[in-house]
């Protein structure tokens, strides 16, 4: 599983790296996300797939 | 929802129709059916009230709106200086006030440069830094009370809590929390034919003075903070004018004092009805603190909803809009969109795929949303260790009238289990955390001071 944010869509809302915090790393100065690395580790999966759930800005996708 | 018989010229446009007027008392009683109505085959009408507008409810709708881009406007033109638009209140406040709701009243690129400038005080990284320091306020206010065995959520913890962290990261000296505390909260509560008025208009020109005065001091003798910020930011090399400033320092005492207060009274009243879930949340709060704060903010949805102007003729969700149409975005009913959440009018603690609108959608999310998260949890939490069986009293608790602007609570009296004290008091301890402020720079942003505050 790959996954990425999408910045134009990211508002730095941070529920991805509630659900995800080894997987989204958020901007020291904004909070706006972005993945750790593209790869998502298999036991990170359900935990990114639920981010990607939870994110308002529906920034997030897997593939 | 009706459909109205004339169907000739612009009137053709504004179906379906609804009335709806989320500053009658009544609404705040019938939120849930009036909410179901909407989500039922209306998620986007037109309704006639405060002169006309479309409503939003369903979060499809908000989302689309929200990636809208230019074609909507938050700008309110106090002057008259441009095209006229009224800003994100409807209706609009009686004109003569003169002061935009700092940048969730302005456009980008404006409202990015206010948001660059400020963002480094208030990211998730700059807040957790302050963490000691939410926990010494809330320890002494808790610390007041629990002798007696009886406190009030709302004037002893919610209101003061938000309102103390909020001055020390403006730079405003923490001991005048009371001079904002009053208009923060009674300028949001109290409707405008009310007899208090008179008073609420005074209290709130006093805080405006203060903040004006601030902004001089700070301009004197620099001292970190939010009004720092605002003071030296340049916006194409130029200072933007005084009255923009005292508008962002005014909203930014509005986001942190109120929002924050009525989703913690909320929650700590669910909490008392529901001592179960309290013992869970307590026992299993590793895993449900977050989900449960999320779910707080989803149900309550402390800020009910925001104001646009459509500034070009266009298409959006499928309907024809006009430029100068008004737009209610209700972030509270698109909480509870069935399409989205399943079983939208029940409290889950441990809620999954909560993609909640309680701080808004879009460029203008809440600024503040990482300080509210903070400033919730350590309160719930200090509460669930200190006070575990406290009961709310029902005949005591009184909400606000009206639910047009703050979703709120005025008081929340309860009783519980005495206990004993662990330190100082408010006075005392507000004291030892001034100096800590100014010794530590605690106000700085995350880009200046990487620190915890140390506080003992
Ligand atoms: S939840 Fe979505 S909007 Fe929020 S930080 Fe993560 S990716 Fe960005």
């Amino acid at each position: 599983m790959k996954v990425r944010v999408d910045p134009e869509r990211c508002q730095g809302h941070t529920l991805c790296a509630m659900r995800a915090p080894k997987v989204f790393e958020l901007s020291e100065i904004d909070g706006h996300s972005s993945p750790v690395t593209e790869d998502v580790p298999a036991d990170q999966e359900d935990a990114v797939v639920e981010a990607v759930r939870s994110c308002p800005e529906r920034a997030i996708s897997v593939f | 929802m009706t459909t109205a018989p004339d169907d000739t010229g612009d009137e053709a446009r504004k179906q379906p129709r609804v009335h709806f007027d989320r500053h009658a008392p009544e609404y705040r009683h019938h939120f849930e059916e009036k909410t179901q109505e909407f989500h039922g085959g209306c998620p986007l009408a037109w309704s006639d009230t405060y002169g006309g507008h479309w409503v939003a409810a369903g979060n499809r709708e908000l989302l689309a709106f929200a990636r809208a881009g230019e074609k909507l406007s938050n700008d309110h033109d106090v002057h008259g200086e441009r095209r006229g638009y009224q800003g994100i209140s409807i209706p609009a406040p009686p004109r003569g006030r003169g002061l935009r709701g700092g940048f969730l009243e302005m456009d980008p690129p404006e409202q990015r440069a206010y948001r660059g400038a400020l963002n480094p005080y208030l990211s998730p990284a700059a807040i957790k830094r302050w963490i000691p320091f939410i926990d010494e306020v809330t320890r002494a206010c808790l610390d007041e009370r629990i002798e007696s065995g009886r406190i009030d959520f709302v004037d002893d913890l919610a209101n003061i809590v938000p309102a103390v962290f909020t001055l020390a990261m403006m730079g405003i000296p923490l001991k005048k929390w009371e001079l904002y505390n009053e208009p923060a909260h009674a300028g949001v509560y109290t409707p405008p034919n009310s007899p208090e008025m008179a008073r609420v208009v005074e209290a709130h020109m006093a805080m405006i003075k203060d903040i004006a005065a601030t902004l001089q001091e700070v301009r004197a003798t620099p001292r970190p903070g939010l009004a720092d910020a605002l003071a030296r930011m340049e916006i194409d090399g130029k200072a933007p004018a005084d009255s923009d400033l005292i508008g962002a320092l005014a909203l930014l005492i509005g986001g942190g004092f109120d929002t924050t207060t009525a989703l913690t009274a909320h929650a700590l009243e669910w909490l008392s009805e529901h001592p179960a879930e309290r013992e869970r949340l307590s026992r299993e709060r590793e895993a449900l603190l977050d989900t449960a704060t999320e779910e707080f903010l989803r149900y309550f949805t402390p800020a009910p909803g925001d104001g646009r102007t459509v500034a070009e003729d266009c298409e959006i969700s499928g309907k024809q809009f006009k430029e100068g149409d008004r737009l209610w975005l209700s972030w509270a009913m698109a909480n509870r969109d069935p399409a989205v959440f399943a079983d939208p009018d029940r409290v889950d603690l441990a809620r999954g795929g909560n993609r909640h609108t309680a701080f808004g959608l879009g460029i203008h999310r809440c600024i503040g949303s990482n300080v509210a998260r903070a400033v919730f949890k350590r309160m719930l939490l200090h509460v669930l260790d200190r006070v575990p069986d406290f009961v709310c009293d029902p005949e005591g608790t009184v909400h606000y009238e009206t639910i047009g602007v703050i979703q709120g609570m005025r008081h929340l009296p309860a009783t519980f289990t005495p206990g004993r004290r662990l330190g100082p008091g408010l006075a005392e301890t507000l004291e030892t955390l001034q100096r800590a402020c100014d010794e530590q720079g605690l106000a700085e942003p995350v880009t200046v001071r990487k620190a915890e505050a140390k506080l003992r």
